[in-house]
C-alpha cells in the first residue's frame, strides 16, 4: 500500500501548501508514489490513519490544540511544514500584546463572543518529527523529505547559517549595504534567496542550531548592534520561538 | 420568523459556511455567510519596523502575497514622499502582470470555470480541475499548467521568491533585471498572450454558444445594480498597479474618482453584530442595508467592476475582446454576476499583453531601480487592484520609523455586502414554498459566490478541486431540517 500522505491547515496563509501545489509538474512524480488523502480540513467523519502528517500553520484557539492532537494520534510521522507551525511564524507577533486587547481589535464589540489563546508553535502541544522550517519552506526540502520517508534514509535539515550559501552565490554582503541581515545565524537551506535579490535575512527559517557565536559578536560589534537587536529582528518568523521543542 | 441568534463561535468552524433561515410558508427569510478571515495584521503590525511591512503584510495570504507586497510598498513609497524611478516601476507592473496572469488562469481554470466548463448539473465529482482537463483536453491542461509554471518563474526571478516576494523598497525595487532573463521573460510573455487568446476561445465555444449558459448568466437569480469600483489610468483605462480610483453608478456614471489618501473620505465599513468581518460601503451614498440600487452605498470591486468603472482597456486585443463582452451583453454596465468570470479573463488577456509591452520597453533592463528616501517617513496610503479587488493599505509611523497605526481594506472584504446579497438573492430563487430542496443547490449556491473568488475559496487549490462548503437550514422555529456537506 501506497503511503498516506495528508496535509492540515491551522493559522496561517496556506503558502505553504501552495509552495508543494506550484511544484506544477515535479509533483506529478510525487503524487505518483504516495495516496494523498487529505489536503486541507480534518472533517470529523475521516477516520482513516496517515503515514505522514504534515501539519502548516500555528496553534492559536484552543479548539485548533484539540485538533492537533487528535491529528498525532493518527499520524505516523508529523511534520511541522512552515515557520508558523515551527516557531509560530507572523502570527507570534500578536504575542505582544493582551488577548484581549487584539480580540478587541478585531472583533469590536462583538469581542465578547471569541476567545484567542497566545499562538503557539505545533511542538508546544505535540511531538514534532520533523521540522521544515521557512516561510515557505523550500520546496526542494519539502521533496527531499518525501522522498527519504519513502526510501527509509535519514532526513537532514540544512546545518549551515544562510551565510554559507550566501557566500557560494557571490553576493555582496548586505550588511556592507548597511542592512540588518540575519544570515550569520540563521538555519540555510534557502540558497539565500533573499540576499541574492538584493535585500537581506530576515531570519524566517529560524535559528541555526550551533551558531558561531564569537563571529557574531564580533560582527555585531562592527555594525554597532546588540544581542537584543537580533532577538527583536527573529521575532518577525519566530516569535514563539521560545515555547518550541 | 422566529428572531434567530447565531453564536459567533460556531461560526469560525470550517471555511464556507452558510446558513439559511426560512419563512413559516417554506421561503427564504434570510441567510448567512460566515468566513474566516482576520488574523489581527492591523495590531499585531505595530511597533514593528515600517520596512517589514512588505513582508508582514503578504502573510495574510499566501495566493496573492503579491498584491498586499505591492500596496505595501506603495504605501512606503508614500510615506516617505518618494517617487520610484521610471524602471523601477516598470519591473514592479512586470512583476504585477505577471501574477495576475498565473492568478486569473488559476481561477478559471481551476476554480472558477469547473462550474462552466462542466455545467452546473454536473456531479461534484467531475467539477474539479480533473474533470475539466477530461473535458478540454490534455493539451490545454498543459497549457494551463505550464502558464502557471512559467508565470512563477517570472515572480521568482524578478520578485526573489515565488511565494512572499521580497523585491518592495520605499523609491524602488532591489534587483535589475538581466538582459538573459529579459529574453527569456519575453517568450514567455508572448506565450501568454497566444494562451489567453485561446482561453478567450474555450469560453466563447463552451459558455457563449450554449444557450442555457447565457440564459443563466443573465438571469435575475445572478443580477444586482450596484456601483462599481476599480484602479484607472489617466485616460480612465483598466490599472492593476497605479492610478486613481474611479467609482461609477448603478447607470454606469461616474460617481468619484479619488486618489489613494482620498479614501477615507469614500468608503466607509459598516459593522453588523452577527459578523466578524466589515462591509465597506460608499461613503457619499450611506449604509442602507443589505440590498442594491443608487441609493444604496454598496459597492463592488472585482475583475467585471474594474471593466464597469473604465472607459476600456489599455491594449489593443483586451480592447477587443472588452467591446465584444459589452455588445453581447447589452451595453455598460453590466450587472451580470456570473460576467466576472468573462471580464476576468479579458483581463487576463490585458495582463498578457502588457506584460509583453513593459518587457519590450528599452528601460526594463536600466540600472536606475530606486530612488533612496530622503525624508522622514510620516504617513502614506497604497492602492493596487488585487485579483479579488481594490486593496488600500494606510500606514503612520511613529518617531522612530515604527508602525504606529494600520489599516488595510483587503480584495474579498470590499465585496462582502455584495456577495452576502447574492448569495441570499440565488438562495432566495432557488428554495421555494413546497419544493424539494435539492443537492444540486449547492452547486448553484457555489455559482453565486465564485465570480467573487472570496479569498477562502482561492486558497482551495486542492487537488481534488473540492471546496469545502457546507449549507444548513433551518426552518421558522430555528430547527434544522437539512444540512448539505462537501
Amino acid at each position: 500500500m501506497k503511503p498516506r500522505v495528508a496535509f492540515f491547515d491551522f493559522t496561517g496563509c496556506e503558502g505553504c501548501q501552495l509552495e508543494v501545489l506550484n511544484f506544477n509538474l515535479e509533483i506529478v512524480d510525487l503524487i505518483g508514489a504516495v495516496d494523498i488523502v487529505e489536503f486541507r480540513e480534518a472533517s470529523s467523519d475521516h477516520s482513516e490513519e496517515y503515514d505522514i502528517a504534515f501539519i502548516e500553520g500555528s496553534q492559536t484557539t484552543q479548539k485548533d490544540v484539540e485538533r492537533v492532537q487528535k491529528i498525532r494520534e493518527k499520524a505516523g510521522i508529523l511534520v511541522a511544514l512552515g515557520a508558523c507551525s515551527c516557531t509560530g511564524g507572523v502570527n507570534a507577533l500578536k504575542n505582544r500584546f493582551p488577548m484581549e486587547e487584539n480580540l478587541k481589535v478585531v472583533y469590536g464589540d462583538a469581542a465578547k463572543y471569541y476567545t484567542t489563546i497566545p499562538t503557539r508553535p505545533t511542538s508546544a502541544y505535540v511531538k514534532v518529527d520533523v521540522h521544515l522550517h521557512g516561510c515557505p519552506p523550500n520546496r526542494n526540502e519539502v521533496i527531499s523529505l518525501v522522498k527519504c520517508l519513502l526510501t527509509g534514509k535519514k532526513f537532514e535539515l540544512c546545518h549551515n547559517p544562510v551565510c554559507v550559501e550566501c557566500k557560494l552565490a557571490e553576493n555582496v554582503c548586505a550588511f556592507e549595504r548597511g542592512e540588518f541581515c540575519l544570515g550569520p545565524v540563521t538555519r540555510g537551506g534557502c540558497n539565500a534567496v533573499c540576499v541574492t535579490a538584493g535585500r537581506k535575512c530576515w531570519g524566517c527559517r529560524a535559528p541555526v542550531d550551533e551558531p558561531n557565536i564569537n563571529s557574531e559578536k564580533e560582527l555585531l560589534a562592527k555594525y554597532g548592534l546588540t544581542v537584543d537587536d537580533v532577538l527583536n529582528q527573529f521575532k518577525l518568523f519566530n516569535g514563539a520561538l521560545e515555547v518550541s521543542k | 420568523m422566529r428572531k434567530i441568534t447565531i453564536d459567533p463561535i460556531t461560526r469560525l468552524e470550517g471555511h464556507g459556511k452558510i446558513s439559511i433561515f426560512l419563512n413559516d410558508d417554506g421561503s427564504v427569510a434570510n441567510v448567512y455567510l460566515q468566513i474566516p478571515e482576520l488574523r489581527g495584521f492591523e495590531k499585531f503590525s505595530e511597533g514593528r519596523p515600517i520596512e517589514d511591512m512588505p513582508q508582514i503584510t503578504q502573510r495574510i495570504c499566501g495566493v496573492c502575497p503579491e498584491a498586499h507586497h505591492m500596496a505595501a510598498t506603495k504605501a512606503l513609497d508614500d510615506m516617505f514622499h518618494t517617487e520610484p524611478t521610471s524602471t523601477a516601476k516598470k519591473i514592479r507592473e512586470l512583476l504585477y502582470s505577471a501574477f495576475y496572469v498565473t492568478d486569473h488562469t488559476t481561477h478559471f481554470y481551476i476554480l472558477g470555470g469547473p462550474d462552466f466548463v462542466m455545467g452546473p448539473d454536473a456531479p461534484v465529482a467531475q467539477r474539479n480541475i480533473l474533470g475539466v482537463i477530461a473535458k478540454v483536453g490534455m493539451e490545454l491542461a498543459g497549457k494551463v499548467l505550464n502558464t502557471r509554471k512559467e508565470n512563477h518563474w517570472i515572480i521568482q526571478t524578478v520578485g526573489g521568491r515565488q511565494i512572499h516576494p521580497v523585491f518592495g523598497l520605499p523609491g524602488g525595487v532591489s534587483k535589475r533585471i538581466s538582459e538573459e532573463d529579459r529574453n527569456q521573460i519575453e517568450e514567455i510573455a508572448k506565450r501568454n498572450v497566444e494562451f489567453a487568446l485561446l482561453s478567450l476561445k474555450v469560453f466563447n465555444d463552451i459558455v457563449l454558444k450554449n444557450k442555457s449558459y447565457v440564459d443563466m448568466i443573465t438571469s435575475d437569480a445572478f443580477t444586482h445594480k450596484t456601483y462599481y469600483m476599480g484602479l484607472v489610468d489617466d485616460k480612465n483605462k483598466v490599472n492593476f498597479y497605479d492610478g486613481k480610483v474611479r467609482v461609477v453608478d448603478p447607470d454606469g456614471k461616474e460617481f468619484a474618482k479619488y486618489a489613494p489618501r482620498e479614501y477615507l473620505e469614500n468608503v466607509a465599513e459598516h459593522v453588523e453584530p452577527w459578523s466578524y468581518t466589515k462591509f465597506p460601503f460608499l461613503k457619499k451614498v450611506g449604509w442602507k442595508g443589505f440590498v442594491d440600487g443608487k441609493d444604496s452605498g454598496v459597492y463592488r470591486a472585482t475583475p467585471l467592476s474594474r471593466l464597469n468603472a473604465a472607459d476600456g482597456m489599455a491594449t489593443p486585443r483586451a480592447q477587443e475582446a472588452y467591446e465584444k463582452m459589452y455588445e453581447t451583453l447589452g451595453g455598460k454596465p453590466v450587472h451580470f454576476t456570473l460576467a466576472t468570470h468573462w471580464a476576468r479573463l479579458v483581463e487576463l488577456l490585458y495582463a498578457a499583453e502588457r506584460l509583453l509591452e513593459l518587457v519590450q520597453d528599452k528601460e526594463i533592463t536600466g540600472p536606475n531601480i530606486r530612488n533612496i528616501p530622503a525624508n522622514k517617513p510620516d504617513e502614506g496610503v497604497g492602492i493596487v487592484e488585487a485579483p479579488r479587488g481594490t486593496l488600500t493599505h494606510h500606514y503612520v509611523a511613529d518617531e522612530m520609523g515604527r508602525i504606529k497605526k494600520c489599516n488595510l481594506i483587503v480584495g474579498t472584504t470590499n465585496n462582502q455586502a455584495a456577495l452576502f446579497m447574492s448569495i441570499k438573492k440565488a438562495a432566495q430563487a432557488l428554495i421555494q414554498p413546497g419544493k424539494e430542496i435539492s443537492e444540486s443547490l449547492l452547486n448553484q449556491i457555489e455559482m453565486a459566490w465564485r465570480p467573487y473568488d472570496p479569498c477562502m475559496s482561492c486558497s482551495t487549490h486542492n487537488l481534488p478541486g473540492t471546496m469545502p462548503l457546507e449549507v444548513t437550514i433551518f426552518d421558522a422555529g430555528g430547527k434544522e431540517i437539512k444540512r448539505l456537506v462537501r
